[in-house]
């Protein structure tokens, strides 16, 4: 498949959504899946995992209870909670590091660090059991793929950076991996209706003038 | 912005400016994209060249048009369809088309007219690639392409009065850019100075279109006439524009993209707090202002619609077009400040619809001020996105006020507050607004009511102490981030949220298309229902090879007669 990365932030939105994400964590989903693909990661089936696993449906059982100094949870967290609440809490990173425990698609938190990277204005580097990754808030050095769920992850200013991934403005994801956020994705679709068909959208008046 | 000019006058406040009874009233200007196009083909003096046009004598076929700037091509590449009547829709649901069209990104090979051919005439059922910068296509106006066929066949040139009254030959149902359908993403092109501004590429895409619909009438003709065909007359010509017909995909457009949205309301309103300062208007000016009026009311009296509200607009519009003439015969323009004073008395004399074409047409005589901040209506601030989570909720609080201070006190549960939901239907994915009430479709209802939303989270902020974050409040409630998220955004982006009830029994959606369509340029708005629009792009335009810069910008004022 060659898709172009508007295409993968849109479908990475709506699947979200359609997972039972809030608006505003699939808008970020979106941009985080076209991030991840803009650096040759394969973004689409990281969130096609993170989505088949549920965790929408129990959202308080994989987010952190409190910003202490461990961000764990009762289950496994979810980078589309802990992803934005890095972001959010980006200032933290002034003083010392952020480190959560059981992360599932940790790759997700990829985008958010860099969001945070760009608003502390510096590189930050991201730990994931024996893997690290460094981004300075555009590009990112790391490995060419990530584990489904990492034990322990920490996020600090970077000390080196080694050289960035090649960015890329198209995305090749599988197509089975497409075809299950385009599934979630359908979720947010109302089925047509007569009535919607004729008044919906339209003017109701012939075309043919 | 750019903060060079010294305005003594304010913009105009954003809780007046974005209510969509005068975003509804909005009309084109100096600013507008189509200009900001055609003014800079003229200033770089782009070339233009034809070297495919193989239609048929049905009418089918492929044609190729290039246009040639300073250090690029775009090429227009169209295919010609024989569209039986029944499929002539110009619904998104339509599945073919009287022509359809891609902008390729340079000259294309054989081999990419080839490809293109295989994909472009099913539009959202094909795939185009990344040398691709937009997808559209486009249905006759049968009344008027049989007139101008007929007539040119017949020898005779067709009938102006018939001409004025469509404005069109053809309209376009969607023009696609940005990445849709395989396309190339706005990135690519963003960098460029020649797509910098917004919907560059879609407007020389109609642009072209427009110049292959006068060929293809012309060959239609001749292979009805023969030899006895007439050409037809270029200053007949210059008034058949490019229609355009436009349902509610374009409303949420507008509610998706604050930042962008903001920064076109933003720099007319900057436009029009400068020219509003300026002290004195020299006689230059005030000569080029009256001209462009007198010249304007010939356009107007062309513009028809049978929807009864833009019917009573339209009326209102022509009292308000005397009552600036006798302003203008009485209080000229001699005094201090004119273009303040003639504002300020717009406000309780006019309609809505009087008040911003007058808003627009002071520009006129002010491109040296306005023109420069063509420049600031792009979105290049992707970091406003980002959340600033450390931000204590008592600001927060005060930055929801700031916006939607009106929304927080109504009963949004009250059925006339949320009578509508916007959905988006799973055939073709068509944006659509139902009846919350009567139909199944809340489970499916799209974030296009952020004022009901701010609402929400301003309640679910109530408890929540002062010195609390922003990040602390949306790790319990994902549910209001994309409404923190406004709600941030509008502190560099005042103009970017509606201040009305997009859900509300008397939402009109046309009002957000047609705020949209007149930052393109458009005019002649026609309301078929409450939620549809046809409009006229490039009427009075010069052709490619007509374009100098003395006709690339005051186009849209016709000249008084033919």
């Amino acid at each position: 498949m060659n898709l172009s990365l508007n295409e993968i932030e849109a479908t990475a939105k709506r699947a979200t959504r359609g997972a039972g994400y809030s608006w505003g964590q699939a808008e970020e989903a979106g941009k985080a899946t076209r991030w991840l693909c803009a650096q040759g990661l394969d973004g689409v089936e990281t969130l096609a995992r993170l989505l088949a696993l549920g965790f929408a449906n129990d959202p308080a059982s994989h987010r952190p209870q409190d910003l202490d100094e461990l961000w764990h949870a009762e289950g496994d967290l979810c980078p589309l909670s802990v992803g934005p609440l890095l972001s959010d809490t980006a200032q933290f990173l002034d003083t010392g590091s952020i480190q959560m425990q059981r992360v599932a698609a940790p790759a997700l938190l990829l985008p958010f660090a860099s969001n945070a990277a760009r608003i502390q204005k510096c590189a930050l580097q991201i730990e994931f059991d024996d893997m690290k990754a460094v981004t300075d808030g555009t590009r990112l050095s790391s490995p060419g793929s990530f584990p489904e769920k990492a034990q322990g992850v920490t996020i600090s200013k970077a000390t080196t950076q080694s050289l960035p991934r090649e960015q890329q403005t198209r995305a090749h994801p599988n197509s089975d991996d497409w075809a299950v956020l385009n599934q979630f994705a359908h979720r947010t679709y109302a089925p047509a209706t007569e009535e919607s068909r004729l008044l919906g959208a339209g003017s109701g008046l012939s075309d043919n003038d | 912005m750019e903060a060079q000019t010294q305005t003594r006058i304010e913009r105009r406040a954003p809780a007046n400016v974005m209510r969509l009874s005068r975003l509804g009233s909005f009309h084109q200007c100096r600013l507008s994209f189509m200009r900001q196009l055609t003014r800079r083909m003229a200033r770089e003096n782009w070339s233009f060249s034809r070297p495919v046009f193989d239609i048929d004598d049905t009418g089918v076929g492929t044609a190729v048009y290039t246009a040639q700037g300073p250090d690029r091509a775009y090429s227009l590449v169209a295919f010609a369809h024989d569209l039986p009547p029944e499929k002539r829709s110009d619904r998104v649901i339509a599945d073919a088309w009287d022509a359809t069209f891609a902008l390729f990104d340079g000259v294309p090979t054989k081999a990419d007219i080839e490809r293109l051919s295989q994909n472009v005439p099913l539009q959202e059922a094909g795939r185009v690639s990344e040398s691709e910068l937009s997808l559209s296509r486009a249905n006759r106006s049968v009344r008027l392409w049989e007139h101008v066929v007929d007539a040119l066949a017949a020898g005779q040139q067709p009938d102006l009065d018939q001409i004025y009254q469509v404005g069109y030959l053809m309209r376009t149902t969607a023009v696609y850019g940005s990445g849709k359908f395989g396309a190339a993403d706005r990135e690519k092109v963003a960098g460029r100075s020649e797509t910098q501004a917004p919907f560059q590429v879609e407007m020389l895409s109609v642009y072209l279109t427009r110049t292959f619909v006068r060929d293809l009438v012309q060959h239609m003709a001749a292979v009805k006439g023969g030899d006895h065909t007439a050409k037809l007359d270029p200053d007949i010509a210059r008034w058949l524009g490019i229609g355009n017909s436009t349902g509610l995909g374009m409303a949420p457009f507008i509610v998706n993209h604050p930042v962008l949205f903001n920064n076109w309301v933003m720099a007319r309103e900057e436009a029009l707090a400068r020219v509003r300062s300026v002290e004195t208007a020299s006689p230059a000016e005030i000569d080029k202002f009256q001209e462009l009026f007198q010249r304007s009311q010939l356009s107007i009296s062309w513009w028809r619609s049978e929807h009864p509200i833009q019917v009573s607009k339209l009326a209102e519009l022509n009292a308000d077009l005397r009552a600036i003439s006798s302003y203008l015969a009485t209080n000229g323009l001699a005094e201090a400040y004119p273009w303040d004073a003639l504002i300020n008395w717009s406000e309780t004399a006019l309609s809505q619809e009087g008040q911003e074409y007058l808003a627009s047409l002071i520009l006129e005589p002010y491109g040296d001020l306005v023109d420069g901040l063509a420049s600031c209506m792009a979105d290049s601030r992707s970091e406003a996105f980002v959340i600033d989570g450390k931000m204590p909720i008592e600001q927060i609080r005060e930055l929801i006020r700031d916006t939607h201070d009106w929304a927080l006190h109504l009963d949004w549960a009250a059925p006339e507050n949320c009578a509508r939901a916007w959905y988006v239907s799973e055939e073709k994915l068509e944006p659509r607004m139902g009846e919350r009430f009567e139909e199944p479709i809340e489970d499916y209802e799209q974030p296009l009511a952020p004022a009901r939303d701010a609402a929400a989270a301003y309640s679910a902020l109530s408890d929540w102490e002062d010195t609390k974050t922003v990040a602390e409040f949306l790790l319990r409630h994902p549910e209001h981030r994309h409404t923190i998220r406004r709600a941030q955004v509008a502190r560099t982006a005042p103009y970017g949220e509606i201040r009305d009830n997009t859900i509300s029994d008397k939402v009109l959606p046309i009002d957000m298309l047609r705020a949209k369509l007149s930052f393109f340029g458009a005019t002649h708005f026609d309301p078929r229902s409450d939620r549809w629009v046809r409009i006229c792009m490039y009427s009075g335009a010069p052709y490619p090879e007509e374009l100098t810069s003395e006709n690339a910008d005051l186009w849209v004022y016709p000249q008084a007669t033919v």
